[in-house]
């Protein structure tokens, strides 16, 4: 195995694939090496594809073609203490129409897919093959060492979709150590439940299906729990920072275990049979522990770019890093007309994410991430939101105080006035 | 549910070599040992007696956690050799 590509794009991922078509589509002779049996055995996210504009262009049927379970109607945003569980639902007839805003969607099988349809537009996929190491010459990347499949593999572009934990970035020297206070790690069970049973729990009808976040859920460790239907399945599981799950001294499996038990998501849970168990990694750590993105010879797209953020309400990745994905080979495309491979050539790719909704939702939600570091956001707060509710709905022949009232007296039993200024400033700046 | 059982739901094409070794040296000047109790598919143990850390790469979710949370670089983590490790199939 020793030949040459325009581009050769490490991991066959959404972004790796997304550009892998892009390049594919301009008649480039293209590459992409995947560590896996096939595209996804490697790859699990929560859930959710989010509507993404450069795939509707480039796939205007995809919709039809790609194996989608169910179009999300419902948002739910949970508060849980051990007893209770506060929530706020959205349903909005919109999101029943196409173009729908998101599909819950099972990676292995999407990946595959997708990465399919590079094959298809003339991209080569080697599966099989990690990515070892870096081939330089003068100054510039030029190739890969594999391993699996031996050997090593030669181009003008190297492409790094290679995910969150990006050796291929790192061995370029685009980015430094990675730390736990930037990573979460996702654990996930996918449980088996009938089509109707489904529908009927969650109050759905034909294609339509759920997200359900929950906050409260992760005992002392910071993070949140997700509930996601497929057509005949429903994901659920657990995020939690990987600097609090260090001191926590529990597993992480057994909370997971616990959020199961909870007796508001038993109910929904009931009867399911475990199919698939999983775990992955997530970059949380914003756009400041994002790595330099482009070097001479080689972009860095998707997760192995940071390219992630939450703010608690929106959580997006997969978006991103499809859209960086074309961009990335976007930029191939000119620097392989223009013959120049350069990181000067290249940084047109840093241009393009920061003029487009990637880098500025990156900058708006900038201090999401000290906020959703602070401890008390996740058993402190959803525990007086609790109590509130309890006083304003328990009936007990004793008199009431106004909502105002109740809600500082409620408060003040949790947390002193100073940390819940300092707190509501740091809310504030995050999402007002 | 235990973890046993978590981990025998997923499938795994196993290498004979561990893409995963503890440098012992500097393992032993851990103080926390966040590795045990943070790996999601419990491939690590403690032996308190020889003070050594073991690990069942066989079950590896290859998540990374392990290698992200042992500050001290303790854990030589790489992806294993292509088409080895786990193989999500429904995920």
């Amino acid at each position: 195995m020793a030949k040459y590509f325009d581009v050769i794009i490490v991991g066959a991922g959404p972004a790796g694939s997304l550009a892998a078509l892009k390049l594919a589509h301009a008649g480039l002779n293209v590459c992409m090496l995947e560590r896996g049996k096939y595209p996804g055995a490697k790859n699990i996210f929560g859930g959710l594809l989010h509507n993404t504009p450069v795939l509707n262009e480039m796939l205007p049927d995809f919709w039809e073609r790609a194996p989608l379970e169910r179009h999300v109607y419902t948002k739910v945003l949970a508060f849980m203490t051990p007893q209770s569980t506060v929530s706020l639902t959205f349903e909005n007839e919109t999101f029943d129409n196409p173009p729908f805003n998101g599909y819950t969607i099972l990676r292995p099988v999407f990946d595959r897919w997708l990465a399919g349809e590079a094959v298809k537009a003339g991209a080569l996929l080697l599966c099989d093959c990690t990515a070892e190491d870096l081939i330089r010459k003068d100054g510039r990347i030029v190739g890969v060492t594999v391993k699996g499949r031996e050997g090593e593999i030669r181009g003008n572009i190297i492409i790094a979709a290679d995910g969150v934990l990006s050796f291929i970035a790192k061995k370029a020297g685009l980015r430094q150590d990675f730390k736990s206070s930037d990573m979460g790690v996702g654990i996930k069970l996918l449980l088996g439940l009938n089509e109707a049973t489904i529908n009927e729990r969650f109050h759905l009808v034909r294609d339509q299906g759920a997200d359900i976040s929950f906050v409260g859920t992760t005992g002392d460790m910071r993070g949140g729990g997700f509930l996601y239907t497929n057509r005949e399945s429903v994901s659920v599981g657990l995020v939690v920072h990987l600097d609090s799950l260090k001191v926590a001294g529990k597993a992480s499996y057994e909370v997971l275990n616990e959020f199961l038990w909870h007796p508001q998501v038993r109910k929904l849970v009931k009867g399911a049979v475990p199919l698939e168990y999983s775990a992955h990694l997530i970059p949380e750590g914003g756009i400041d522990a994002m790595p330099q993105v482009y070097t001479d010879g080689m972009m860095v797209a998707g997760d192995a770019a940071g390219l992630c953020y939450t703010n608690g309400i929106n959580l997006e990745g997969i978006n991103l890093a499809m859209t960086s994905g074309v961009m990335a080979a976007e930029t191939a495309i000119k620097a392989i007309q223009a013959g120049d491979f350069s990181s000067r050539m290249l940084s047109l790719y840093k241009k393009k994410l920061d003029d487009s909704f990637i880098m500025k939702d990156m900058k708006t939600y900038k201090n999401a991430v000290g906020m959703m570091h602070l401890e008390r956001l996740y058993q402190t707060y959803p525990r007086v939101l609790a109590s509130i509710l309890e006083k304003m709905y328990r009936v007990e022949g004793v008199p009431r105080s106004k909502l105002l009232r109740l809600a500082r007296k409620e408060a003040l039993k949790e947390v002193g006035l100073k940390d819940i200024i300092t707190d509501g400033i740091k809310i504030g700046r995050a999402l007002l | 549910m235990n973890i046993e059982n978590l981990t025998q739901l997923t499938q795994f094409q196993i290498d004979e070599l561990s893409h995963i070794i503890v440098n012992k040296e500097i393992c032993k000047t851990c103080d926390h040992r966040a590795c045990v109790q943070a790996c999601p598919a419990n491939c690590y143990t403690f032996n308190e007696e020889t003070k050594l850390l073991s690990v069942v790469y066989e079950t590896c979710l290859e998540c990374g956690t392990c290698h992200v949370i042992c500050e001290k670089g303790a854990l030589d983590w790489s992806y294993p050799r292509g088409g080895y490790g786990v193989c999500y199939r429904l995920t």
